[in-house]
């Protein structure tokens, strides 16, 4: 692959800026486009600029959204080229679950300014606009620049940098063999191959999973409620959700199994999880959804951690497992019952603390503020527009590698080293290229000769 | 049309220029060292024999000329999947020489004629002038340079140097300021050889035996090998004494350095040309001398080592893997240390030499130079290596030498369409730092560079400049056609043992692909060519798919056209470093562009929008304008 941005396939991007407002408009412009909204509407498009009223489904056949969608047709669009507009609810969530899907169905997220650049193109612009477009283009794709910059320096670009480097690893001993046929080389090592391979296979697996973004989205942010019983973990769930879900009673550990509610926070999809109470000495019943509280833990993003105010100075004590991951980025405290609670003198704990109280709204709002800024620290980007894209491209290359590595591993198990794994191989190379800036052909000549001593 | 230089990128160039009707005249310094293998005896191996045989489809001489005096054939990497399977072939040095001399000689159109070419200058307008050495003048509407290692060579035997592009012939000193006064830029590059040894010293039952293949894989897509030959090196009734009878293929034979080697080499390694600081031009990574090996892979404890021999009729094998700069002294104890070996007699001692190459970011994707209208480059003078790229680059060079000259367009294959592209475009729009050698792995599209494929690969470009008789552009269009169906039909009749159509059944058993139990009689009948081809199409149809796909969407910007006058630097809101760049560089097109190191998507977005507006401005000054909705 090259630098080059191809002309001819269909690109989508959302046309609003990212946040939560009423609307929000993504756009879809390429020969693909009839097909595409044929496709998520289940029907085929009205007269062309006419609204119609559709609900987007995703691959899976779900509903995403209730939507208003428009039909343009070539040459009379913006771009020239057959395209649609989605006006969706103005959240996030939506509009990256959108978006998300379009990539799937083998759309491209757009390059910063391509909507414009095409319309140019095309000769939907006059050319006294020809500076104006370049201008548009130069000065997006800096933003663009600096915050995949900024996301690249990070814990992304560490770990994909460390995967980048086991793959050229591996694509150097494969086409060290194919190039070099005639020289004294050590035996291609399958298992130690087929151990990088599932290894790089399981990073981008990882990442896929965490660092994207697009799994927090689509499943929302798990936060968990956790503490001792009847500190009013339901109560506050409740005040947080705003309605009345998890059953609520004066009596210790009424909570045995799990209550989850989804909750919009600050253009946030937050998963609250209420759990049972850890209890020092429950009953049978009490202990499985104890239990099953700690499993759940385990895979939580975030933690709120209920104390009843009366105990601030001495909280009870989690269990080890759980108090261990606490930290001021991943866990807040809450001191209920604060309304109970004359005296307001707590303990050194490891995260932040509130004193709220469920009964009365105190302090709620502070504590709602605090939960959407960690919420905000787990996405890995700031939240505009072209930071979406990114991710979406990101989460996009991702999946094409993984999609080659597995045909790879596929290939190892089978002993077959031929020049179609080296292709799995730098598909996958590319495909973390794109996210990383390219490797070209050079880098893997310089792993062969810096690994093997070859010619003649 | 002038080639200047007779190896084998001269060669290829002068011919092609003929064939295609251009009024040719080759100089060289020596008409007995035409297309001399100035290394190894041996043609083609990795992405090497993939491209002589692109050579081949282009109507090129050195597949032809490899079939016919090749002393041993085999086909590398059988493994490795059709697509890298490459023929290779050692050649009989002596038969390999003469037999282009011939056929230069013969060919209707083309003068040869023996000097050293020591200026050139611009001469009434477009022409070109070069000056020999006898003081003779000849000019020429085009010229091609293929100076090889000449250009200031300088030859160094440990701390000995002297002057030459090759052990026993001279260096041309005065070509070099004539270039720069042109205003080419040069620099300097280093390659090496090993030593020949006389095979009656040697003990090959101290070695391990590489015979060639039963059934050679031949370069040339048509065999014209014919018994009464002169050339023809395999043809039955020629024996040597001391071979099995019937053999007609000759060995080469495998051995090993020893301890002894590594030591002798470490205790020595000042005094090579390398390690003394002595030689200044950068030398190829992947062609180590055999300090090198030591020094930069001190743990490996020993090298491999082939002796190839260099003819029928001759004693002498080349040491495949002892190139050194070591003094002889050194080179004789060196030698004498590897099993086998012990009482070896050297016949030519190992030298690196050092020349001039003109970094070939200077030239247009035609090989013509940018600076000297008329001027082309192609072989070492570009910064290649091998005599697989000099002949490539010097077919390409010689066509559009002669296109320019009969005043029609150039010759430019593509990088998805075989290795030659990707050999250009690489020393075009990257250059070189190192002599530039060609492996599979620079090519992006290998899965489709498949050796069988090249004449239906380049078939259209071999027609459109009139390389290949027509009769034989008649014979490749009926076979791509043949192909095609067959992998149509395989693709949709069910195959009789069920379970789907044959093409599904291919694709199950690909390890099997040569058996063709169940497949239709017609196609069993097939040559071995088109069902080759045929199969691993099926084989491998849904690799192939992903490869035509990516060039399919790269396909659009090789199509914009970047104007040779287009002011990279006046455009509104390109980067100033990527704008420099590609002023320097000038691409032809927005694909080439993009491939250039550092220019990223959003540069090509600006320059689309700019060529764009230009091509408008120039166009009409009235702008197109039915302004749709925003």
């Amino acid at each position: 692959m090259t630098a080059t941005q191809p002309v001819n396939d269909t690109i989508a991007a959302p046309a609003t800026p990212r946040g939560a407002s009423a609307l929000a408009v993504i756009r879809v412009s390429g020969p693909a486009g009839r097909r595409l909204f044929e496709a998520v509407f289940g029907r085929p498009p009205p007269a062309p600029r006419v609204i119609c009223r559709a609900d987007y489904k995703d691959v899976s056949g779900r509903v995403l959204d209730d939507t208003l969608a428009t039909f343009f047709q070539s040459p009379k669009s913006y771009t020239g080229e057959d395209g649609f507009e989605i006006s969706a609810h103005g959240n996030p969530l939506i509009v990256q679950l959108i978006l998300n899907d379009l990539v799937k169905r083998g759309c491209r997220v757009a390059e910063p300014g391509e909507f414009t650049r095409r319309a140019f193109l095309a000769g939907r612009l006059d050319l006294s606009q020809a500076e104006a477009v370049a201008d548009l283009i130069h000065a997006r794709s800096e933003r663009a620049l600096q915050s995949a910059g900024r996301q690249l320096r990070g814990g992304l670009g560490r770990q994909l940098d460390g995967l980048s480097d086991q793959l050229l690893h591996a694509v150097a001993q494969v086409e060290a063999h194919i190039d070099f046929p005639e020289e004294d080389l050590p035996d291609e090592d399958l298992r130690q191959l087929a151990g990088t391979v599932g290894e790089v296979l399981r990073g981008t697996r990882r990442l896929l999973a965490t660092q994207t973004y697009g799994d927090l989205l689509r499943d929302g942010i798990r936060v968990i409620l956790l503490g001792a019983p009847n500190v009013g973990k339901s109560s506050l769930l409740n005040r947080l959700a705003g309605r009345d879900r998890a059953l609520v009673s004066p009596e210790p550990g009424t909570t045995r199994d799990f209550i989850e509610e989804p909750v919009l926070l600050g253009g946030h999809l937050l998963r609250l999880m209420d759990t049972a109470g850890f209890n020092p000495a429950p009953g049978a019943i009490e202990r499985l959804g104890m239990e099953k509280a700690a499993g759940e833990a385990a895979a939580a993003h975030l933690f709120l951690w209920v104390v009843d105010a009366r105990q601030a100075a001495a909280p009870p004590a989690l269990p080890p497992e759980i108090s261990g991951r606490l930290t001021p980025d991943n866990a807040l405290v809450l001191f209920n019952k604060a309304d109970l609670s004359p005296v307001r003198q707590a303990a050194a704990l490891p995260c932040p603390a509130f004193w709220v109280s469920a009964l009365t709204g105190e302090g709620l709002g502070k504590a709602q503020a605090a939960l959407a800024g960690l919420a905000e620290r787990l996405e890995p980007e700031t939240l505009d527009g072209e930071a979406i894209a990114i991710n979406a491209r990101h989460a996009d290359a991702l999946r094409r590698a993984n999609e080659a590595l597995s045909l790879a591993a596929q290939k190892l198990e089978a002993g077959d080293t031929s020049v179609l794994l080296a292709s799995d191989l730098r598909e996958a190379l590319d495909a973390i290229g794109e996210i990383m800036g390219k490797l070209d052909n050079e880098r893997v000549l310089d792993r062969i000769f810096s690994t093997f001593c070859i010619g003649k | 049309m002038i080639v200047c230089g007779g190896g084998h990128a001269g060669c290829e160039a002068a011919l092609a220029a003929a064939r295609m009707g251009a009024s040719t005249l080759l100089l060289s310094g020596n008409l007995d060292t035409l297309a001399q293998m100035s290394c190894n005896p041996a043609i083609g191996g990795q992405a090497k024999g993939q491209m002589v045989r692109e050579i081949d489809a282009l109507g090129g001489e050195m597949a032809l000329n490899t079939d016919v005096t090749g002393i041993q054939f085999r086909l590398l990497n059988e493994s490795k999947g059709a697509a890298v399977q490459s023929p290779r072939a050692q050649c009989d040095k002596k038969a390999y020489q003469f037999r282009m001399k011939q056929t230069l000689e013969l060919q209707p159109g083309l003068r040869i004629f023996q000097a050293i070419v020591t200026d050139i200058v611009a001469s009434n307008g477009n022409l070109l002038m070069v000056r020999t050495g006898q003081g003779d003048a000849f000019v020429g509407k085009t010229v091609v340079l293929t100076t090889g290692t000449f250009l200031r060579g300088l030859m160094h035997i440990g701390l000995n140097k002297s002057e030459g592009g090759r052990l026993g012939d001279f260096a041309v000193r005065e070509l070099s300021g004539a270039l720069e006064r042109l205003g080419i830029g040069l620099k300097r590059l280093k390659t090496g050889t090993p030593p020949r040894v006389l095979g009656s010293s040697l003990d090959f039952s101290l070695m391990e035996e590489q015979k060639g293949d039963k059934v050679p894989t031949l370069f040339a897509f048509h065999d014209t090998r014919g018994d009464g030959d002169l050339f023809h090196m395999e043809r039955p009734g020629l024996s040597r004494p001391g071979w099995p009878p019937g053999s007609v293929a000759l060995s080469c034979w495998m051995t090993y350095t020893t301890g002894e080697t590594a030591r002798l080499v470490r205790e020595n390694v000042h005094r090579s040309a390398m390690y003394s600081g002595e030689i200044r031009g950068v030398g190829a990574r992947y062609c180590p001398s055999i300090e090198d090996k030591f020094v930069r892979f001190a743990d490996k404890p020993r090298h491999l080592l082939f002796l190839e021999p260099e003819g029928r009729a001759t004693e002498e094998y080349y040491i495949n893997g002892l190139s050194t700069s070591l003094p002889m002294e050194v080179q004789t104890a060196l030698v004498r240390s590897v099993p086998g070996l012990e009482k070896a007699v050297i016949l030519r001692p190992a030298y690196a030499v050092e020349y001039d190459y003109a970094p070939p970011t200077q030239l247009l994707p035609s090989l013509e130079s940018k600076k000297v209208p008329n001027l082309f480059f192609a072989g070492q003078i570009n910064g290649t290596s091998g005599y697989e790229e000099a002949a490539a680059q010097g077919l390409v060079a010689g066509v559009n030498a002669a296109n320019k000259a009969l005043g029609r367009e150039p010759m430019i294959i593509g990088r998805h369409e075989g290795y030659i592209g990707v050999l250009i475009d690489d020393l075009v729009t990257k250059g070189t730092n190192e002599p530039y050698r060609m492996f599979t792995s620079r090519a992006e599209h290998r899965l489709l560079f498949n050796h069988g494929s090249a004449e239906l690969r380049l078939a259209r470009h071999a027609e459109a400049n009139g390389l290949l008789p027509p009769e034989r552009v008649a014979r490749i269009r009926r076979k791509a056609a043949r192909i095609g169906h067959w992998v149509a039909l395989l693709e949709t009749e069910r195959s009789g043992a069920g379970q789907g159509t044959f093409a599904d059944a291919i694709r199950r058993a690909p390890a099997a692909l040569s058996v063709l139990t169940g497949l239709p009689q017609d196609f069993v009948n097939e040559t071995e060519a088109i069902k080759s081809e045929v199969l691993y199409r099926v084989a491998y149809k849904g690799y192939l798919e992903r490869e035509r796909r990516q060039i399919e969407r790269l396909a659009h910007t090789e199509k914009i056209k970047i104007p040779a006058g287009f002011d990279f630097m006046a455009v509104r809101g390109l980067r100033k470093e990527c704008a420099l760049k590609l002023s320097e560089l000038r691409p032809q097109t927005l694909a080439q562009a993009g491939r250039v190191s550092g220019v990223n998507p959003p540069d090509i977005g600006i320059l689309m929008v700019a060529l764009e507006a230009a091509r408008r401005g120039t166009a009409s000054s009235s702008p197109t304008t039915d302004c749709a909705e925003p």
